[in-house]
């Protein structure tokens, strides 16, 4: 090969609705550099800073970047991919990669919830909701926000409750004024939390159940980085849940790991140099219109 | 049979209180804020319907609650809010044989018979989506009174266009709308049609017949009935005060069940 596998590198970025995450991997697969970041509403610009921060974090320049895939609900936004991949399919790789035996991936972001079965490695079934608010990360900012509390306080907080109160909405709105008659009430405060976590647990475990939950269990999303929820979801689903060390990359790192084999696919078949053009066309917009 | 009947409906948002004669003309009716002690507004509500009416609690032949706090009213029976819209209505637009009730916090759909006998139902509860709590947000976001929706609405040209229908995610596209330079008018139509949409969904299976009456809070907002009325192809009828109908079904109920029916 004119190429030398042990010099390339591959990015995948995962563009949310709440965060913009990137994960850079060598020939290996093995993660040399994450970087998370808040997507805000200029997804390029944004692209290009998490983009520009994570090779400075890996040391790797961009012109040894041999392929890049977007994916997430901002994919389209990222000028400098080479590629799009939906946000399942590079989930499911991402889990899958650092799970190898996973059967169940429940994911929890800003505004969507996702469950995932998989199979050896393979994406089987799954099912998504990103229609409502309950069931998904808005509900706990929500909640939040009505108490006047941070996510990360609010976690702990809930932590010191055994008891939590039932939260019998299941709708957001009425959930919220349901949280303030609660406190009215004189119900204690890490009570109510407790209580807030389970219910959007219960949500999302209600869609996970329609797909049959089968352990391992992997529970990733911003979501699960609360200690709060993840005593939920092992009370809700009665059975453990293995939490990544950085759950909000595993999209991105399906994705640079879905990049690298694309491009060794690509180099295998003789096609690489085109993809290599292109790739520095989209260096060129990305140095030029990125700042 | 001579004597007044008191009808008490304590909503989420607002209580109301009906009172009519033994004729079933209404003598005096009310609206206040809910507030979180039922008792006490249902009291207070009461109180001040009599003192329209201009008479005293002696002369209240029997008196009927509905609505979510209605249990604590102490009126002299309870009745769900589908049976006592009905009968509101029914007492209102006797031709009347279809309610769409947009409430505060859920919104209903309801057929009758021309004896305001409820034929069938559908309600939304667990989801504010379709209720009049949307509005509420989308005024305070575009900053304008719950009352200049309707007419501003109205002006729009060009509705914009919503991808999710609830509320919570609403609240932030509407955000993302005003950012991309959509004229407030726009949006409230918009929204409108979001409302008229999910209420349109809750009316299949439900077979619906004219007249159509919109009650509930809901039905204050012109826009919102003009939406409903393009997404149904129906003329819809409006009562003078759309809030009251639950309380005078209740009172009409009470003046029933003292008649002996």
């Amino acid at each position: 090969m004119e190429y030398e596998a042990s010099k390339l590198f591959f990015a995948g970025i995962d563009i949310g609705s709440t965060m913009s995450k990137v994960v850079v991997v060598d020939a290996g697969g093995k993660m040399l550099g994450y970087v998370v970041g808040q997507t805000g509403a200029e997804h390029r610009r944004r692209a290009n800073k998490v983009m520009e921060d994570v090779l400075l974090k890996a040391g790797v320049p961009l012109d040894q970047v041999a392929y890049i895939i977007s994916t997430g609900y901002g994919r389209v936004n990222v000028p400098f991919a080479d590629r799009q991949v939906t946000e399942l399919t590079c989930h499911a790789k991402g889990v899958a990669s650092l799970f190898p035996d996973v059967r169940t991936a429940i994911d929890i972001g800003g505004q969507d919830a996702k469950v995932l079965k998989i199979k050896g490695g393979r994406l089987t079934d799954f099912l998504t909701n990103d229609k409502c608010a309950a069931g998904t990360g808005r509900f706990l900012e929500v909640a939040a926000e009505t108490l006047g509390l941070g996510l990360n306080e609010m976690g702990q907080i809930s932590l010191q409750s055994d008891t939590p109160v039932k939260i019998n909405s299941l709708c957001t709105i009425f959930a919220q004024q349901e949280i303030i008659s609660r406190l009215s009430e004189g119900q204690p405060l890490t009570d109510i939390l407790a209580g807030v976590y389970i219910a959007v647990t219960t949500r999302v475990v209600k869609l996970a159940r329609q797909l049959k939950v089968e352990p391992p269990v992997v529970f990733t999303g911003g979501v699960a980085k609360n200690a709060g929820m993840v005593k939920a979801m092992q009370t809700v689903l009665g059975t453990p849940v293995l939490v990544p060390e950085e759950p909000l990359i595993t999209g991105a790192l399906g994705a640079a790991i879905l990049a690298r084999d694309e491009a060794f696919k690509l180099v295998k078949d003789g096609r690489y140099t085109m993809e290599k053009k292109q790739l520095s066309e989209a260096y060129i917009e990305f140095t030029e219109k990125g700042r | 049979m001579s004597g007044y009947f008191l009808g008490i409906d304590i909503g989420a948002a607002s209580s109301k209180a009906v009172v009519i004669d033994s004729r079933r003309m209404i003598a005096g009716a009310v609206v206040i804020p809910s507030g979180t002690n039922y008792a006490t507004t249902a009291a207070a509500v009461r109180d001040e319907a009599l003192r329209q009416a201009g008479i005293q609690s002696p002369a209240i032949s029997a008196s009927a609650a509905t609505g979510i706090g209605g249990r604590n009213a102490g009126a002299d029976s309870y009745h769900g809010v589908i049976i006592c819209d009905a009968r509101g209505v029914n007492l209102t637009f006797p031709n009347a044989r279809t309610i769409i009730d947009i409430g505060g916090q859920g919104s209903q759909v309801i057929t009758m018979d021309s004896e305001g006998r409820v034929i069938n139902f559908n309600v939304s509860e667990i989801c504010a989506t379709g209720s009049a709590r949307l509005l509420q947000v989308v005024a305070r976001i575009l900053q304008i009174g719950i009352d200049e929706i309707g007419p501003l609405s109205l002006k729009s040209t060009k509705p914009s266009s919503f991808s999710t229908s609830c509320t919570v995610f609403l609240e932030t596209e509407v955000i993302t709308r005003i950012s991309q330079g959509d004229r407030p008018e726009d949006i409230l139509d918009g929204i409108h049609r979001s409302i008229a949409d999910k209420i349109s969904g809750m009316s299949r299976g439900v077979a619906l017949e004219k007249d159509f009456a919109v009650i509930g809070g809901g039905a204050l907002d012109s826009g919102l009935v003009q939406a409903i009325e393009e997404k149904l192809a129906v003329t819809a009828l409006v009562p003078e005060n759309p809030r009251l109908m639950a309380a005078l079904g209740a009172a009409a109920v009470a003046h029933g069940h003292h008649a002996g029916k």
